[in-house]
């Protein structure tokens, strides 16, 4: 009883940013400056929501967003299938280095690199594009070291049969290996959209054109202005943890569990 | 050649690709970078340890790793607790711990811009909920993000509330690998509940709880997005991390040298935690790859 009580208030308290950002999204602004706050808006208004389309590009920075985390996702999962065959079914010279390297990697993320990747970004001539944002994120140390654990699961007894009747590598690459990764390529595929859609470090440092805004861009940008008005940057931020709702919410468990042992960001 | 295709080597070289642009060569020149004085305009000039000398006695790139540390010292101990508490209450696979784990996880999936905004509205001075909860209950206003004194505290609130929910989740894996017959043992010697959890699920816990610590370890310590959208760093340098510290050097002053000297000393002391975190988390799955 105590236990749950306790699991309760927390839970409530957790929750308070969350239904309170929702709840004031909906109020006018008179009503959001208002004292004592209203707890349910008094009138319903979709100001905030009308002004982020009228005053600012959203379809843009949406598309920008999905176009980014879509394209990424797609390479990501093909980067994460293959190198994690090689590392879990190869035996070629330096494998364990080679896996112990990006091992060793999976701290190192953009917080820590970033001043070298921008260098690197703007040497490719990728600054203020798409692809600026796609390019250097595909590859990830968390999505290989998953791809990796699953597919030593895979029998080699599978794999040599296939051998023996004569396929290539390629061929058992693809139409065995694949097959039977479809759980491993739906994690993937799900864990990689996610990250790349609330990715905030590599738009910052990438973009600085409003035309390439993604929404986390546009949501961060709208609070370094003067007169912040508080109702639309509200709306844009319940906009932006819509779709990851719903992916959470439609793969609960596999979030719950984590993508491996020690699931990591990034 | 041949001989490669057969051992799937060919299967790591797209990955390959990427890692060695995008990973490792940044990592060399974090290292080359350092040494140069460079504004991105005019031509790199050769410097040798002057950008370290320089950082050497940087009080602002000193106190910003004191805000770092001091920033996870406070956000684990906390991070690891709550955890803990809720791992151990929602372990169980019923119907209620099913649903309210999710509560606890969700801020974990959200965008950290969205939740650090949030955070943001609630904790305003003048508008936020917290405030106007304090003067209805006759506490006074409190200026959350601009009193230095509480900035940091504030901060560290929302990084605790991403991550909780996730390390609940290990917790929670952790706590259902113990086996059973321990607990039933200790029952029949008279242990009560409290008594069996610090005597004998705690220590049981031991890989977890390592996990748990060095994890959060590497998060808290790396967090950029939360201080950036919240305050900035201020007031002041109060919540100034050093990633937004280099940052600022970076992409505001345009040091490029000079911000790659302190994420330089920044990348040594992230190694040292991966390092242990690697050791950690081989010795929690018995498996290295």
């Amino acid at each position: 009883m105590i236990r749950k009580i306790i699991v309760i208030i927390l839970a409530v308290i957790f929750m308070i940013p969350i239904f309170w950002t929702v709840l004031s999204s909906f109020k006018t602004l008179g009503e959001i400056y208002q004292y004592p706050p209203t707890i349910f808006p008094k009138d319903f208004s979709l100001e905030g929501y009308i002004n982020i389309f009228k005053n600012m590009d959203f379809m843009r920075y949406l598309w920008n967003t999905l176009f980014v985390a879509i394209i990424s996702t797609i390479f990501t999962v093909i980067l994460c299938l293959t190198i994690g065959y090689s590392l879990a079914k190869g035996s070629f010279k330096g494998r364990n280095l080679l896996s112990n390297t990006i091992m060793l990697t999976l701290f190192i993320t953009t917080q820590i690199t970033m001043v070298p990747l921008f260098v690197i970004i703007r040497k490719l001539g990728l600054m203020n594009s798409l692809w600026g944002l796609i390019i250097p994120a595909i590859f990830t140390p968390t999505g290989t070291f998953a791809a990796v654990q699953y597919m030593k699961d895979i029998p080699n007894e599978f794999l040599e049969s296939a051998k023996i009747d004569g396929a290539t590598e390629f061929q058992i690459f693809n139409r065995i290996v694949v097959p039977l990764s479809k759980p491993l390529i739906a994690a993937l595929s799900i864990f990689s959209f996610t990250w790349r859609w609330n990715d905030f470090i590599l738009p910052l440092i990438v973009i600085n054109e409003s035309k390439f805004y993604t929404i986390q861009l546009a949501l961060s940008s709208l609070q370094g202005q003067y007169g912040v008005a508080w109702n639309e940057v509200l709306a844009l931020a319940v906009l932006s943890i819509i779709p990851t709702l719903i992916i959470f919410l439609l793969f609960q468990n596999l979030f719950m569990k984590g993508l491996m042992g020690g699931g990591l960001k990034y | 050649m041949q001989k490669w295709i057969k051992n799937r080597f060919i299967f790591s070289i797209p990955s390959l690709i990427f890692f060695i642009i995008f990973t490792f060569v940044p990592i060399v020149l974090i290292i080359i970078l350092s040494f140069y004085s460079w504004d991105l305009l005019r031509p790199m000039k050769f410097v040798g340890f002057q950008n370290f000398k320089h950082l050497f006695v940087d009080k602002w790139f000193w106190n910003s790793l004191y805000v770092s540390f001091k920033f996870t010292l406070l956000s684990v101990p906390i991070t690891f607790l709550l955890s803990l508490l809720l791992g151990a209450f929602l372990q169980n696979e019923d119907k209620f711990s099913k649903i309210f784990r999710a509560f606890f996880y969700w801020p974990y999936m959200i965008p950290m811009v969205a939740g650090g905004t949030m955070w943001k509205w609630l904790l305003s001075t003048d508008t936020g909920l917290i405030n106007s909860i304090f003067i209805r209950i006759g506490l006074p206003l409190v200026s959350w993000l601009e009193n230095p004194n509480f900035a940091l505290f504030s901060v560290v609130l929302v990084q605790v509330w991403t991550l909780t929910g996730f390390m609940m989740m290990l917790f929670i894996t952790g706590l259902q690998n113990i086996p059973q017959e321990l607990h039933e043992a200790a029952i029949v010697d008279g242990a009560n509940k409290i008594q069996l959890f610090w005597k004998i699920t705690f220590p049981l816990l031991k890989n977890t709880n390592i996990l748990v610590l060095i994890l959060s370890t590497a998060y808290c310590f790396r967090d950029f997005t939360i201080v950036y959208i919240m305050t900035t760093g201020g007031p002041g340098y109060a919540t100034t991390v050093t990633p937004l510290y280099i940052y600022q050097q970076a992409f505001s002053s345009y040091r490029i040298g000079y911000a790659s000297a302190a994420s330089f000393v920044f990348l040594m002391i992230v190694f040292v935690i991966s390092v242990f975190a690697l050791k950690a988390q081989s010795t929690e799955s018995g498996d290295t790859i």
